[in-house]
């Protein structure tokens, strides 16, 4: 598989784009050699994407050279990415929901040549690839009724049923536990091995030094520096990433902790039981974390209690008195919020601009009896939690599908700010979200609960739940299996308890 | 992604831009230009009226179709409600009092528009067919009612009804004022009040708007019952025009206000949408009937040249998303 004319399977020299008059790259170089993992880093709207884009095909580069073993490419569009070898598997999920995992896996062949398919064929193939990745998946099931996790997978094996030379992969673990992601490296690690070169976006640096072989940082669309993963470290990397020295990831805790709980979840048990027999106690002014891997329960625990799903049993306790959430209408009525872990499908609403968003659940103290919204009350409510928030956007009438992440994710979260609340339940708080806007989501929480407020912070993150949390559940097959006060917090023992087993 | 914003704030796109984003009101001013040029009889009063007396009843349910629209539902029964309703408002002007033959007529429409808000809204039923269904309904009922011929108004209240649609207000119709105080009603609802701010945020995104402690299912039900009121509205104001109430009356209507939502730049899958652009939807659908009729083009052509538009605008509208 080696290619002896050239050092570099990937040489982008010089490159420049710009969208309009905005300028997004400018002069980035960018080398991946046969047979390594080349992370790209950078905060959002660094270029990370668009570089990557104008490797694959999707947008054209305005200046420099693209040479792949060597010799220059300027693909045109995926297609013409596809056959030179380069697949991506992106952010944003692109499969087409009604259709097989083994079509969706083969859907650039669909259609291509022959005019009937083998489909037993197909699906067998489909259904090799999967295994070989190690995940189980039924290659004939419809892409709809998967996990957004095997959806992932699905993704993945699409990439990787070309003859690809080089794979680019932007944020493949964010929906993973793990387990699924230790899964996810050990393909990639053989990949490697057969001499693909694999570009990996991420934003969880942990899992950069665990797999990478070399660096390259972006940052508003320059590239602060490559190196070896060997050569540097954490601080190192996001002192490039945000051109500024990061103390604390993780703001120290200091809201005072009430005694008595403020809410109490007895015996909560779903309708079709994926939840059964959760009972837990967050106290006022605590930030509860939950964790365990994907598929535990720990959203769908989230969820009932939200009275988003359907409840068989159990017994909500807020303030000392029972309560019933039948629905989310009631769960708000209890001054309970819920910030999804879905930010584009159920967290914010993407064509309607920051100010629509945020005061959506808020319109109770801006409007009038008959339901006649004050102006002047909106703007001054929406205008302080942007800038209290630090939402980058030139102003409160952008449409929240032009945002980067992160400020979605603040959006998501002003929304139930700006009411008041007595329960908060997070679910995946920084999920694709850059390290400087994590720093401000995480001080956001700190604030929260300093208030008062009881919060639960669901998260797959390890080191960011350890980080936040007062205190950790974690979940294993739908019930909580054990709690890990703050002096047990290790990655070891959540790990144990996700699996069901004790901790030493 | 912040990019596109700094984008669009600093490219100077100029005049073909902003006539893109403001292609609906461009588009109808346009038509009036032409109209006036290639037709002397277009700016006289009788025909500028007759215009507006015709795209009324119309424009009234088109109303209630961009609150449906918006929520991303589809009514498909207003056209057919129209002749229930102006079948049921000519019975009940014949029977009671013309008050209170208005109220009944009105309450019927909302609770007809109930209907179609329950099965939408508590069954999960697809607008689509929902509303498809009450549509034959409707109709039915319509001719059952009417006992298959028009009810013609006999009494005093009809008269009076009767003379009200007829007649103008400072050369304004007066059944085109009852049309434009509910498209500013509408404009004001949708731009300044809760309600228009839920209702968009439902079409925008239904999940989130659940998962936001919207009662997703009251605002559903609502705007199908607001719709089945305003056919009501609209039903009082062409049976008055013509002096009784016709199981035929209403015809396709859906498919015309649909047509002038869309032209008016509403999305189909709800969330965008606004009253004054449907007003102007309106106005262009009847304009462009209008004008045909003077140039003597007869009726078939005359459709064909009121799709084309229909798709004009459309891709005028997928430029200005781009």
């Amino acid at each position: 598989m080696k290619n002896s004319e050239s050092e570099y399977r990937v040489e982008m020299t010089g490159i420049s784009k710009s969208f309009g008059v905005v300028s997004v790259l400018e002069d980035v170089n960018f080398k991946v050699k046969h047979g390594e993992i080349h992370a790209l880093l950078g905060e959002n709207g660094a270029g990370k994407s668009t570089l990557v884009k104008i490797l694959s095909g999707v947008h054209q580069k305005d200046g420099g050279k693209v040479l792949l073993n060597g010799e220059e490419i300027s693909p045109k569009n995926t297609h013409d990415g596809q056959v030179l070898g380069i697949s991506v598997v992106y952010q944003e999920l692109s499969l087409v929901n009604d259709l097989s995992v083994a079509e969706n896996i083969y859907l650039h062949k669909l259609g291509a040549s022959k005019f009937w398919m083998n489909w037993k064929q197909l699906t067998n193939d489909a259904q090799e690839l999967i295994n070989s990745l190690g995940f189980e998946i039924d290659a004939s099931a419809i892409v709809r009724d998967l996990s957004i996790v095997q959806k992932q997978v699905v993704e993945i094996a699409k990439a990787l049923s070309e003859d690809t030379k080089v794979l680019i992969l932007d944020e493949p673990t964010t929906v993973f536990d793990p387990t699924d992601t230790q899964k996810l490296f050990d393909n990639l690690f053989r990949l490697k091995e057969k001499g693909i070169s694999i570009i990996y976006i991420s934003h969880h640096l942990e899992e950069i030094f665990k797999i990478a072989d070399s660096i390259t940082v972006l940052r508003d669309g320059v590239d602060t520096g490559s190196m070896a993963v060997k050569d540097t470290d954490t601080d190192g990397v996001i002192r490039l990433m945000i051109g500024r020295e990061l103390k604390d990831l993780y703001p120290a805790r200091d809201a005072e902790i009430g005694a008595e709980p403020i809410f109490e979840v007895k015996n909560l048990t779903a309708r079709d039981n994926l939840v059964h027999d959760v009972s837990f106690s967050v106290k006022p002014g605590e930030v509860l974390g939950i964790a365990g891997l994907g598929g535990s329960g720990r959203t769908e625990t989230a969820k009932l209690i939200f009275g988003a799903d359907k409840k068989k049993s159990g017994t909500l306790i807020l303030d000392g008195k029972e309560i019933t959430t039948k629905s989310p209408v009631e769960a708000v009525g209890h001054e309970i919020g819920f910030v999804s872990e879905d930010r584009k499908e159920e967290g914010v609403f993407l064509p309607l601009s920051i100010r629509r968003n945020i005061s959506v659940t808020s319109f109770a103290p801006i409007s009038s009896k008959l339901g006649f919204i004050s102006t002047d009350k909106e703007y001054t409510n929406v205008l302080g939690l942007i800038d209290k928030l630090n939402i980058k956007a030139p102003s409160s009438e952008v449409d929240v599908k032009n945002l980067s992440g992160g400020n979605q994710q603040k959006v998501a979260l002003a929304k139930w700010l700006s009411i008041d609340s007595k329960v908060i339940l997070i679910d995946e708080p920084t999920r694709g979200v850059d390290v400087g806007a994590k720093v401000e989501i995480y001080n956001l929480i700190n604030e929260v609960a300093k208030k008062g407020v009881g919060v639960i912070v669901i998260s797959s993150d390890m080191p960011e739940i350890m980080g936040i949390a007062d205190r950790i559940l974690v979940m294993h097959e739908g019930t909580i299996y054990g709690e890990l006060p703050k002096e047990k917090f290790s990655e070891e023992n959540i790990l144990r308890y996700s699996i069901g087993e004790p901790i030493k | 992604m912040a990019l596109t914003i700094k984008q669009q704030l600093s490219n100077p796109g100029g005049i073909l831009k902003f006539l893109i984003k403001y292609n609906t009101i461009f588009i109808f001013i346009l038509l009036v230009i032409f109209s006036a040029v290639i037709s002397d009889v277009f700016f006289t009063s009788v025909n500028l009226s007759n215009l507006l007396k015709q795209v009324s009843g119309i424009g009234i349910i088109s109303i209630g179709m961009l609150i449906v629209i918006l929520t991303g539902g589809i009514d498909l029964s207003v056209g057919s409600m129209v002749a229930l309703l102006a079948v049921t408002f000519a019975i009940l002007v014949n029977a009671v009092v013309l008050p209170i033959a208005i109220l009944l007529t009105i309450i019927i429409g909302f609770a007809l528009g109930s209907v179609a808000g329950y099965l939408v809204a508590f069954q999960k039923m697809a607008p689509f067919i929902a509303t498809l269904a009450l549509m034959t309904v409707a109709r039915g009922l319509g001719f059952i009612y009417a006992k298959g011929s028009p009810i013609t108004f006999k009494t005093p209240g009809g008269e009076f009804m009767s003379n009200f649609a007829n007649n103008s207000t400072i050369g304004i119709p007066n059944i085109a004022i009852v049309f434009f105080v509910i498209v500013a009603i509408a404009a004001v609802m949708l731009r300044y009040n809760v309600f228009g701010r839920l209702i968009i945020a439902m079409g925008s995104n239904e999940e989130a708007s659940r998962l936001s402690g919207i009662k997703v299912n009251k605002y559903k039900f609502l705007v199908y019952a607001i719709s089945g009121s305003l056919a009501a509205i609209a039903a009082i104001v062409v049976a008055s025009r013509t002096n009784l109430g016709s199981p035929n009356m209403g015809m396709a209507w859906e498919l015309d206000a649909i047509a002038a939502v869309v032209i008016g730049g509403a999305s189909l899958n709800g969330g965008k949408g606004s009253a004054i652009n449907t007003l102007m939807g309106v106005l262009i659908l009847g304009l462009i009937g209008n004008i045909l009729n003077l140039l003597n083009v007869p009726s078939y052509p005359q459709q064909v040249v009121k799709g084309a538009i229909i798709i004009f605008a459309v891709l005028l509208q997928r430029f200005d998303s781009k």
